[in-house]
This record gives structure tokens, sequence and C-alpha cells, in this order.
């Protein structure tokens, strides 16, 4: 009598059936049981008496599906090649412990398979069939979740993306000193359309004030967007090519939206084997425009001498983890090692590297399903042991998935490293070019303060001081005179009340000496009437039948028109510049 | 003269061209099968500098079972490799023994080439039961073998021993062995389609869509670090 199977065990055959191409058709019928492929995994380096993490194993439980269903030998005696259904739910939690918690997609069994069995693709396509029935990890629901609904797989609502942005373009502005950099938004017809990975919005916007720096020191043209941001893609790591296809779908469109002319990347592993490498796949798209890894962006930069860097600023030891998606699925080797050869001056592999390197154990959404962390960081001893042997004390990545596994590898395993990204390398390694100093317009002038009060000597000559002007000062009309003969001054700034001899004194004697009866003098009194009955220095002026000051300001003293007053006076004088 | 019995004239050559004639067909059949799914393909720009693309990485990817040093697994196991070769070097010798004893025997009738082709079945032999001790004790590959792997192998390794026996073709003195040894290879013939024996018939198919796909991507040929 046939077994019954359940509704959602009959779901996931049916699924099954249909979703098996080619590809994937060769790599469940070809696999020869060799076992070559078993210790190229770090599960099994790390659990060497448990042979259910063995690839070829994982790999059996699809594959037995594929025999029962698909393959003639295994529908018409299935136990002499090991076919087998699935017919509970509890089959299915079974697969599910396996394809989401004993295996990372890493792909590097898929590389060192004599026979081309690419079980990382195969066990993807069996985590989406267990997705289409409701069968996940729970972590991995929630994500999928706010990717579909929000837009973005860590929920990050609009305004707090925006916020953050208007936040990092603040710190930045302060930093540099500089209000002319902008993280710019939705700006038409750029150069690059910058994408990032929320995570970056929610614990490190860090990165992506050093982007924005780095785009601006290479003088881009450059913008994010306000929507389709999240380069990442939690499809990858669920299997489901529907939420793949949406999630870079909005990606795209946005960048087509803004006419942007390039899609650059930020460092995440993931979001770029996803948006770069399969997203045009599962969104069925023609990309008709450039993507590149932020890598090969900020690499450009530096060799086209758009930015300037000083490798010296980065001295610590510094070894390289290839994230698994941009470099055994995308191809992305090279060009993190070149940039990390002109950023820091102590670059050392860590061994194997490249396309043979060990998973960060963080990966194919692992870090999402926390009822997997003991295995996780179990099976991150090897990563762990790699780390140490190359006495590094920074260890960069370019994935955000790795950057968090190996935080948190290098916490349970006590490491003595840091966990860093290039372009927090390349951002601190940047040589800011000194902006030309802006034309004062009082510059090669010197200007005599003559005043009582020692705050209003400060305050005055420091106005004229950020205009460029040497400032000489005196608290009272004898030393002004002395300051007067010695210094030079093209103008002066006189109060009245002074001690001693007043200002209208002095006034009057450098009127009538011919050789200073056409120094330019402004006054700069607070003196009225009633604090100082005897000061009526208009009378004085009249009953002296001398001329009037040059200018006449009142304390307080209002900046501009003081500028102005002294700008016009020197101009008059003919000594001004401009 | 000699006469072979009639049923080892017959084992030699119309049950072998039968056998052969049905091997072909179910192939023939498979290959349809395997073109029946729809291949995935790459939408996206490529992602491999000048040195690779598609069809490079395809062709490395062909020819990776004979670069051990190209894989971690290989390079860091080199006495599985001599037994890989071995071993099917003496399957593909004793394939190619089965059609020269009845339709070209005086080409390995000289004593060197009997000598070589026992020493190379015999190795062959050796290395298949290693292989089944190993498939027995390793319980990593317990857990993956089925009754299918075991059989299929204990198939080869009595084929190669039939192989031995049979190499000096003599048939006055080792009728039963050359008979044994044909009736074997024809079993085997219509038996391989059906069992893990026809993975050469993936293998080209497989190596080819990887390679392929991780050529285009810039993976394939593979770059380490020194």
């Amino acid at each position: 009598m046939a077994r019954t199977r359940s509704y959602k065990a009959q779901k996931f055959i049916e699924g099954f059936q249909k979703k098996v191409n080619r590809q994937a058709m060769l790599s469940l019928a070809a696999c020869v049981h060799c076992g070559l492929c078993t210790d190229q995994c770090h599960y099994v380096l790390t659990n060497p008496d448990d042979p259910t993490y063995a690839p070829a194993y994982k790999g059996d439980l699809i594959r037995k599906l594929f025999k029962a269903h698909m393959d003639w030998t295994g529908g018409a005696i299935p136990w002499w090649v090991g076919a087998r259904s699935v017919y509970t739910d509890q089959d299915l939690e079974e697969l599910k412990d396996t394809v989401f918690g004993k295996c990372t997609n890493c792909r590097r069994c898929s590389l060192n398979c004599p026979m081309g069995v690419d079980l990382a693709s195969f066990n993807r396509m069996a985590r989406g069939l267990l997705v289409s029935v409701g069968v996940m990890p729970e972590g991995v629901a929630v994500v999928a979740k706010d990717q579909w609904e929000i837009g973005n797989q860590m929920g990050v609502l609009p305004e707090d993306y925006l916020g953050t942005l208007q936040w990092m373009e603040e710190e930045l502005q302060s930093e540099y000193n500089d209000p002319s950099i902008k993280i710019p938004v939705d700006k038409m017809d750029c150069e690059v359309v910058y994408t990032i990975n929320p995570r970056e919005v929610k614990y490190d916007p860090r990165t992506i004030a050093e982007a924005a720096a780095i785009f601006h020191f290479a003088g881009e043209n450059w913008t994010m967007p306000s929507e389709g941001w999240d380069q990442t893609n939690f499809g990858l790591f669920d299997g489901n090519d529907e939420l793949g296809g949406a999630v870079a779908r909005r990606v795209y469109e946005a960048v087509r939206a803004l006419r942007g002319k390039r899609l650059v990347i930020s460092e995440c592993g993931h979001g770029y084997r996803s948006t770069r490498c399969e997203g045009p796949n599962w969104a069925k798209m023609d990309i008709d425009f450039e993507m590149e890894s932020s890598v090969i962006t900020m690499l450009r930069y530096i060799k086209e001498g758009r930015i300037k860097v000083d490798k010296t600023k980065n001295s610590d030891p510094v070894t390289y983890h290839d994230s698994c998606n941009s470099a055994r699925s995308c191809g992305l080797f090279e060009e993190p090692r070149e940039l990390l050869n002109l950023v820091c001056t102590d670059f050392r592999e860590m061994y194997p590297n490249r396309a043979e390197n060990y998973c960060c154990t963080g990966g194919g959404g692992a870090m999402s399903m926390t009822e997997y962390a003991p295995r996780r960081l179990k099976s991150a001893k090897v990563k762990a042991d790699q780390l140490k042997a190359t006495g590094a004390k920074i260890v960069v990545t370019s994935c955000h998935n790795c950057v968090d596994g190996l935080f948190d590898l290098i916490r349970h395993y006590k490491l003595d490293m840091q966990v860093k990204q290039l372009v927090n390398l390349v951002a601190n390694a940047l040589v800011v070019p000194v902006k030309p100093t802006e034309a004062k317009p009082l510059a090669g002038y010197k200007i005599l303060v003559i005043d009582d009060e020692a705050d209003v000597r400060i305050y005055l000559g420091k106005i004229f001081k950020d205009q460029g002007c040497t400032v000489v000062d005196a608290p009272d009309a004898h030393q002004g005179m002395r300051a007067i003969e010695q210094e030079k001054p093209d103008l002066i700034t006189l109060d009245l009340v002074l001690p001693k001899r007043t200002g209208e004194k002095l006034y009057w004697d450098l009127r009538k000496d011919p050789q200073y009866a056409d120094l330019p003098v402004v006054v700069v009194s607070g003196y009225t009437r009633i604090d100082s009955p005897k000061i009526d220095f208009h009378g004085f002026i009249a009953e002296k039948n001398i001329p009037q000051p040059d200018g006449f300001l009142e304390k307080p003293v209002d900046v501009d028109k003081l500028l102005e007053t002294v700008t016009r006076v020197l101009a008059e004088k003919s000594k001004v510049k401009h | 003269m000699y006469q072979a019995s009639p049923v080892l004239r017959f084992a030699e050559d119309q049950l072998q061209v039968a056998a052969l004639l049905f091997m072909a067909a179910v192939y023939i059949i498979k290959i349809g099968w395997i073109l029946k799914f729809p291949a995935g393909r790459d939408r996206q720009p490529t992602t491999a500098g000048p040195h690779t693309n598609a069809r490079k990485g395809a062709w490395h990817s062909l020819l990776n079972i004979a670069l051990p040093w190209e894989m971690a697994s290989t390079r860091q196991h080199p006495w599985f490799y001599v037994q890989f070769v071995i071993f099917h070097l003496g399957v593909a010798a004793s394939i190619a023994m089965s059609f020269l004893i009845p339709y070209g025997p005086e080409l390995i009738a000289g004593k060197v080439a009997v000598l070589g082709l026992q020493g190379l079945f015999a190795a062959a032999f050796v290395v298949g039961v290693l292989r089944m001790i190993r498939r027995i004790s390793d319980p990593y590959i317990r857990a993956i073998s089925s009754p299918d792997d075991y059989f299929s192998l204990g198939l080869l390794i009595i084929w190669l021993g039939f192989s031995f026996l049979a190499a000096p073709n003599n048939r006055q003195a080792s009728e039963p062995p050359l008979m044994a040894y044909f009736f074997l290879t024809a079993f085997f013939l219509v038996y391989v389609p059906f069992s893990k024996i026809s993975h050469y018939i993936y293998y080209p198919f497989a190596r080819w869509y990887l390679g392929k796909t991780l050529g285009y991507r810039g993976v394939y040929p593979v770059r380490r670090g020194a």
C-alpha cells in the first residue's frame, strides 16, 4: 500500500520536480560517493565523528528525493540506489535542519568535487522549496518578511535611512570642516548610484560616511537612492527566487529611475553576488548600466589619481578574508588584495585563501539562525586557527556577514584581532587635499585697535584677523600713539573713552600732525552723553574744525557694518587690493 | 588447430555486440533525458577578468580530472588520486581488451603486452579491494554508500580479477576464465547505465556546466595564493 504524504510534503515534492534544472539534475545524478569532498567542509573538520556533516551525506538527503521521483532505477528499485521520498512534516523538519543548519552554501566542496557536483546550488534549491511550504528557521522567516514588506532585510524605515544619511553628512562636514561634503539622495543623471547593506544604517553608519568621503574627495558625481537602496537579498539565503527577483528588481529600477550610469555595490559579499551575479537571472532582467563592487571603485580612484592615500596610516599587520559569495561565486579575488597593498604597510595572506578559503561560518544566512549558533561557533574553529596563524591584528573582509561572523568567532575564541572592511582602511589612509585658502578681503593690511577694554580688543582683533589683517592693539592713547609710530598701521579703530587721555584728544593730535593727518580712523565707541557727559565728540570736531573721522560706529559693534566700513575706508584710501 | 567453444565465441562476439547496442541505446535515451531539463544560464554581464571566460572555464573544468594540483581535495590526498588513476586505467584497459580479444588478438599477443595488462589489472584489482575496505570501514563513506555502491565496486573487482586471468587469451588452457570475463563484461555493459558506474555519462555535462558558470564569473581556472 502506498504511503500517504502530508500536504506540505506533497507540495514540496511537486515543487522539487518543477524546480530541478539541468545543472541541478547533473549535480544530483553525478555523485559517485567517493568522499573526496568530506574534509573540505569546515563542519566536518570540527565534527570529526559525525558523518551527517559530510557534503556528500548532506547532498544525499536531496539526492534521495531525486532518485525516488526522477531517476529510473530509483523509481524501480529505490532501496538499491538509496532513493527515499519525504512523507511527513517531520521529514521536512529534518531536511531543514541539514540544509539550513549544517551548510552555509559556501561552495568550497563544489570546487573540490572531481565530478563537478555543485552542492551549494541544489542545497539552496532545497531551502527554497522548504520555504515555499513554510518550513524554515524563525530568523529566516522574519528577515525575508521584512525584505518583502519594508523593502530591506533589517526593517529600516525610510525616515531612519534618510535621517542616518543626514546625520553622516553633518558628521563629515564637521570632521573635515567642509560644508561642501554632501550625501546626495535621488540626484538625477549621476555617474554613480551607491547602494548599501541595511546593517550599515543600523549598526555601522560610519562606513556610509567613509564611502561618502571617498566619493567626495574623488570628485565623483554620485547619489544614493531613497528607494531600492538595499543591495542585500535574502532570496540568496532562503532559496526563494521570487524574493530574489523582487529585491534585485527594486535596486535595478532605482538606478534606472535616477538614470544612473553605474551601480556601485558597497562591501557586502552576498549583496554583491545577489545584485551583480544572480539578480538579473532571478529578476529576468537584462541590465543596461554597469555594476561593480565598491572595492573596484576605490581601487580605480587610487589608480586614476582621483584620491591619494598614505599607507603608513594603516601600519598594523592586516590579513584578508575572502567572502565566499564575492570570491568563490563572483571571482573577486585580486582587486581587494591590490587595494590592500596600496593602503596598508603589512598585508599578509591567510592560508588557504582565494577560492580555497574557508567560510567565515556566518554565511548563507547563518547569522539570522540563532538556533544553530552553537554549531556555527564550533565549526568556526577552522577559521579561528587560520586567523591566528597569520599573526595579524586586523582581519579585513569585504562582506558584512563575514564581519559579523568573524567578530563573533574572534570573541568566542578570544583572538586579539579587529575586523575591518576595506572602506575603513581606505578612508583612514585618505590624504585630504588642502583647500586653496580663499582670498581674504583685508589681507595685507595692518589695523591698530585702541580700546581700554581687553574683551573688545580681542573681539575686534579676531574679526580683523579672520579677514586676513595683521592686528595690533593698545589699551590707551599713549600706547596707541606709540604703536602708530612703531607699527605704522593702515587704519585705526579708536575708542573715545580712554583712561588718562581721551580718544578725541588722540584724534585731534593725529589730524593736526601732517604725518598722520590722512591715517584712516574709524571711531568705535559706546559713549553716551549721559555716561560720559564730558565727551561731546561731534561738538569737539566742530569746535576744532577738523575733518570727520572716516567711520563712526557705536558699540555693540555690528560685525557686518564694521567690516563694510573698514573695507570701504581702506578702499577709499586706495589701498584695498580688490 | 584449437577451436574455441561455441559458447565462448557467442560470449565474445554476438553477446558483446548485443550488450553494447543495448548500452548505447540506453545512453542515447539517457542523454536525451539530461537535455530535457532546461539549462540555467547567466544573464548578468560577466565578472571574468581578461584571463578567463565561460569557454576557458568549461575546458578547464573538463580537464580538471587530469590536473590533480588544481583541487585541494586531490592535492591533499595524492595517494587517493593515484588509486583513482590506476583503477580507471584498469577499467579502460579491460574494456579495450574485450574488443581486442575477439577482433585483434595479435595486438595483445606479446608477452610484454600480456604482462603489462596483467600488472595493470592486478593493481586495479588491489585498488578496488582497498576502496571496498574503505567503503566498509570509513564511517563517512559507509554513511553515504547504497547497495549499488557496494555492488558496482564488487562487480568491478571481480571483473578486474577475471580480466587478469583472461589477459593471456590462452583459450586451450583458460577458456573458463575467458568465458567468465566475457559474460561479466556483457552483464557489466547492460548494468552500467542503471548504476553509479554510469557517472562517466554525467561527468562531461556536469563539469562543462559548472566550468562554464565559474569561468563566466572569473572563478575558473582557480587562482590561489602561493
